[in-house]
């Protein structure tokens, strides 16, 4: 192995991502070349400066807590510490998942009732039609709308004689 | 007889049909690695909680979208990580928009970064990690944090920020080499002359 083709794998070494076929060469050219062998020490010395910082202890009932806040869409007491637009972020993730199914559930409703409206006023429709047919087949007009008319023709010849009744009388 | 838990599809499946529980055992599961995971970044316990439970509504939210392709645990930390970034930027406190360096640049040639001294407390060099990694850009910073502090292969990684092994390979090398520098800029007190 050539130590171009070395530098290039020590990384991947170190981080344990290479087979034994590949890892085997590599080895056996680090004990013999000094100078890869320090590059490898190098990347080891760095590794070692990676320390991950000491684990934040997740609060008591905090799975619950994001579980029942999720499902349920209750909101959250918050820390304080994000910023507006990222606290009504979180909230609205918190209240969207419920408004959403709110919504769906609304929508689903919606359509059932249209679905029933449209229903009923086809029955009407067919009801009223139904109906208004000529219950024979006598073709006979309806004389109520002219009873009516000649009885307001009446009224008026009445209104008219009274009051040409009563212009006479006051007249010297 | 033993009885064994069920699997993240199995509970990702419940979830979506209304299973509180399922879901809080889903965010069991994963907590102490959310909470680990946005510790690298941020340094706050009730900002850490914060993040972490937007993390796990975000989550929720988006059970239905997803496809089961990659493994839950790598859905989820993109998620995390998403959320995390994106709380940074609003902050104001992302050291640089990165592009990716073409050539990496020369590290301090003259200096040579020794392993941390044996009178070093770990929480001091892990105070020290911190410091510099803040100072590094979040292209870098998120490929040293899940490679070193969450010891994830390079392929989880890929999957995660959706990149080839290839680019996590030559991404965390800019990286280690990134931190080199700005440590050694920041401490040359820890450096040796060659």
């Amino acid at each position: 192995m050539e130590c171009h083709d070395a530098r290039s794998l020590i990384q991947s070494y170190l981080d344990g991502e290479l087979s034994q076929a590949q890892a085997a060469p590599l080895r056996t050219h680090l004990l013999d070349c000094q100078p890869c062998r320090a590059g490898a020490q190098d990347e080891k010395n760095l590794k070692r400066w990676f320390a991950a910082p000491a684990a934040t202890a997740v609060p008591e009932g905090f799975a619950a807590r994001v579980a029942r806040a999720a499902v349920q869409g209750e909101s959250l007491p918050r820390r304080g510490t994000l910023t507006p637009l990222a606290g009504g972020a979180a909230a609205g993730a918190t209240g969207a998942v419920a408004v959403e199914r709110r919504e769906a559930s609304l929508l689903r409703f919606v359509l059932a009732c249209t679905a029933a409206a449209a229903l009923l006023l086809f029955t009407l429709a067919l009801g009223i039609r139904t109906l208004s047919l000529p219950q024979t087949n006598q073709l006979a007009a309806d004389d109520r709308a002219e009873v009516q008319l000649e009885r307001t023709l009446e009224d008026l010849d009445q209104l008219n004689r009274t009051e040409a009744a009563a212009g006479a009388q006051k007249r010297p | 007889m033993e009885q064994t838990a069920p699997d993240d599809d199995r509970l990702v499946a419940e979830s979506l049909q209304g299973s509180q529980i399922a879901f809080q055992l889903l965010v069991e599961r994963y907590q102490d690695r959310i909470f680990r995971l946005i510790r690298g970044y941020v340094r706050e316990p009730a900002e850490i909680e914060d993040l972490a439970q937007e993390t796990f509504l975000k989550t929720y939210k988006r059970l239905e979208s997803f496809q089961h392709q990659s493994s839950f645990y790598t859905w989820i930390y993109r998620i995390a990580i998403n959320t995390v970034l994106d709380h940074i930027k609003r902050r104001g406190r992302s050291p640089v928009q990165a592009v990716e360096d073409l050539e990496v640049l020369p590290v301090n040639p003259g200096q040579r970064l020794p392993a941390p001294a044996a009178n070093l407390e770990r929480e001091e060099i892990s105070a020290i990690t911190q410091s510099v990694l803040e100072e590094i850009p979040e292209i870098f910073r998120t490929v040293l944090i899940l490679r070193e502090f969450e010891e994830l292969a390079y392929q989880d990684i890929a999957d995660m920020l959706g990149i080839s092994i290839g680019t996590v390979e030559s991404r965390l090398f800019r990286a280690r080499a990134r931190f080199k520098e700005k440590l050694l800029q920041k401490h040359p007190e820890f450096g040796a002359e060659l």
